[in-house]
This record gives structure tokens, C-alpha cells and sequence, in this order.
């Protein structure tokens, strides 16, 4: 079949129709829709690993919190060892009548300095200058092994044992403590 | 064989011509090809729905989660904390220093020739404890500085299975001035000073050398 001149001209158009439409449907419509799909796509598999990682959080809390009780028991049997007040009102006291307990009734208890316990909120270090002028020397020893026994949250970091120049059976003793409180 | 003619071919032919007109079959194609190009469109427009409303659901759930997750963080810090410290504190009771066995062991190496007239100790560190004790006094005896010798040895050998690293040196070592009555027997007394050393507690493992890249 041999094509006019007008026929020719009719088939180009349509031709030119068709890459018209071919163009305005890829660009103006697949394109957005698919760019649309796309972000919606990348929305949802970036939220993927966010929302995992929000309930292993929430479940990982859940675990640590019905673990608590248990782990903290023994903090909480230690804390309540430790009066509440000022401890200078209530160390000296007690250290004081601990001594009179082992018959060493000379006994002056005072405040050295305190630190805060960094690696510790909620607790802090004071240190004590306890000053027993007259002891003998074996119930001095008795009484300082019962308090390291009976008061966990005291240490002894440095003693010190002199010799009377007048009474050779008596000892001066004098006791650098430091002891956890409350903050 | 008669003779036939066709008056209308001009006619049967322009019907013809029309019946194939390429602009017409074109846009009989071009139609099918927009009909696809819909349902297409169509089945990607229900995707996208559908992706939408996912996208919608796992954004509630996040917007659900996130607070709570935010919220638990906060408390697991918190009991961290709490546990630590307490641990820490468990820990340092623990590890605390006993002066008392250290005071019973001198007692007993002291022989009845030594009179103490002083002994000091300090403690410092945190985890490896190093505690250092002072002892002075009198030893009196035929050698009263073989009696202080046998002291300091005495001391080092008593102390040592306890603790780490025992060291224990004379600071001082002299012939005293005057003489002691021992066993109803007048002898030559030495004024000493001792330094006993000692490591208590664990020793804190060595910080991994960072490898230079």
C-alpha cells in the first residue's frame, strides 16, 4: 500500500501523539507516584530498626527492673545500717560507747573531713581522728577487731600505739577511721 | 463468460481507504497502549495506598514506642546507677582492711626481750592496698641487735602469707644507752625502728595498649 502525502502527515502526528502521552505519563504521573513509594518505603524500613531497638529498650528495662529488687537487697541491708541525721551528731556517740562497752572509756571521737563519693550518689566518705588516751594494748586489739567486725562501713586507714612515758602498762592509741554515710 | 461492471469502484474504494486509515489504526493502538498505561497506573496507585497506610501504622507504633523507650532509658540509667553505687559499696566493704589480725600476728612474733614503745600504720590505695606499719622500741639481750634482726625476719615470715610483696627493713638500728634488767640479769639494750610493707586486695589489671592506627 502506498502512503499520500496526507497520510504521512496524519501518521507523524500520531507518532508524535504517542510520545506525548508515552512522556506525560512516565514523568507526570508513574514518576512522582514512584518517587512517592520510594520515600514511603525508605520511611518504613528506617522506622524498622527504631522501633526493634524502642522494644528491646522497653523490654531490657522491664528485665533490669525485676532484677532490682534482688541485686539491691544487700545495698539496702547496708544503708539501713547508717543512722539518719547529721553524723556528727550520731558517730561519735556510738563510737564512744562502743569503746565503754570494752571498758576503754577515754575516748574523744572528731570530725577529720569529708569527701563526696563520686562513683557513689548518695553516699559520702567522712573521716574521724578517734583519740583513746589510756588503753592496754589487748583490749585495745579486742575492741578494734569487734568494731571492723560489727561496723562494715568503717575502715580503719591508719593507727597509731604509744607507749606511756609514765604508766608502762597503758598505751596511747589513736585511730584514723572513715566511715560511709548518707549523703 | 459474461461481462461484469462496477459502476461503484471509485465508492468501494474510498470505503476502503478509510476502512485502513493509518491515523485511525493509530489511534485505535495508541488507545490500548493509554488503557494500560491506566490499569498500571491504577495497580501502582494501590500500592502506594497500601504503602501509605503501612507507613502510617508503623509511624503510630514508633510514635507509641518512642516516649516509652525514652521513659525506660531514663529508669534503666537510673537503676544502673543504683545498682552500681550499690555494688560499689558492697565492693568496698568487702575489700575492706582488718588492722585486728595484723596487730594479733605482731603480738605474737614480739619476743619478751622487745618492749614496743610505738608502732603506726597507714593504709592507702583503693584496690591493691598498701599498708605500711612503723614499729619501734627496745630489744635487750646478750645481742640485743640479734634480737632486733630476729624481729624484723620474724615479722616479714609472719605477715607473708597473707599478704603480697612483704618488705620489711630497719629504718634504725642502735645500740641503746642503757641497760635493762631481764631474768634478774643486767644487759645491754638497742633502740631500733622498723618498716614493715605490705599489699593487700587485688591488683588492678593493666589499661590495654591502644594500638596506633
Amino acid at each position: 500500500m502506498k502512503l499520500g502525502k496526507e497520510e504521512i502527515q496524519k501518521l507523524v502526528l500520531a507518532g508524535l501523539m504517542v510520545v506525548g502521552v508515552i512522556y506525560c505519563y512516565f514523568n507526570l504521573l508513574l514518576g512522582p507516584m514512584g518517587r512517592s513509594q520510594e520515600a514511603a518505603r525508605i520511611s518504613i524500613e528506617a522506622l524498622g530498626p527504631t522501633i526493634a531497638a524502642a522494644k528491646a529498650q522497653i523490654a531490657k528495662t522491664a528485665e533490669v527492673e525485676r532484677a532490682a529488687p534482688a541485686n539491691m537487697e544487700t545495698t539496702r541491708q547496708v544503708t539501713a545500717m547508717i543512722p539518719d541525721g547529721s553524723p556528727v551528731a550520731w558517730f561519735p556517740p556510738r563510737v564512744g560507747e562502743f569503746f565503754k562497752q570494752h571498758g576503754l572509756d577515754k575516748i574523744s571521737t572528731r570530725l577529720a573531713g569529708e569527701a563526696a563519693e563520686k562513683e557513689m550518689p548518695g553516699f559520702r566518705r567522712m573521716s574521724w581522728s578517734i583519740d583513746l588516751p589510756k588503753v592496754g594494748f589487748v583490749p585495745f586489739a579486742t575492741a578494734v577487731a569487734t568494731l571492723e567486725n560489727e561496723e562494715p562501713l568503717l575502715e580503719i586507714n591508719g593507727l597509731q600505739i604509744e607507749a606511756g612515758r609514765d604508766d608502762i602498762e597503758s598505751q596511747r592509741a589513736l585511730l584514723t577511721v572513715s566511715n560511709y554515710v548518707k549523703q | 463468460m459474461s461481462l461484469h461492471l462496477n459502476l461503484y469502484h471509485e465508492v468501494i474504494r474510498a470505503k476502503e481507504l478509510k476502512r485502513r486509515d493509518p491515523l485511525k489504526l493509530t489511534m485505535y493502538g495508541l488507545a490500548a497502549v493509554v488503557a494500560a498505561f491506566a490499569g498500571y497506573y491504577v495497580l501502582q496507585a494501590v500500592k502506594l495506598h497500601s504503602l501509605n497506610s503501612e507507613l502510617a501504622t508503623v509511624k503510630a507504633e514508633f510514635d507509641r514506642l518512642d516516649p516509652q523507650a525514652k521513659t525506660a532509658k531514663a529508669r534503666e540509667d537510673e537503676l544502673q546507677t543504683q545498682l552500681k553505687a550499690g555494688t560499689l559499696l558492697v565492693k568496698k566493704v568487702e575489700n575492706r582492711f582488718y588492722w585486728a589480725p595484723v596487730l594479733e600476728q605482731v603480738m605474737q612474733v614480739v619476743p619478751r626481750e622487745v618492749q614496743v614503745t610505738r608502732l603506726t600504720g597507714e593504709i592507702t590505695g583503693e584496690s591493691n592496698r598498701r599498708c605500711a606499719l612503723s614499729i619501734d622500741g627496745l630489744s635487750a639481750g646478750a645481742d640485743a641487735r640479734n634480737v632486733a634482726e630476729t624481729l624484723r625476719t620474724a615479722i616479714a615470715e609472719k605477715i607473708s602469707p597473707q599478704f603480697k610483696n612483704v618488705t620489711s627493713k630497719f629504718r634504725t638500728l642502735e645500740d641503746g644507752t642503757e641497760m635493762a634488767m631481764l631474768d634478774g640479769k643486767q644487759v645491754p639494750t638497742a633502740t631500733f625502728a622498723i618498716n614493715v610493707e605490705f599489699y593487700s586486695g587485688e591488683e588492678r589489671a593493666a589499661e590495654p595498649v591502644r594500638r596506633k592506627k
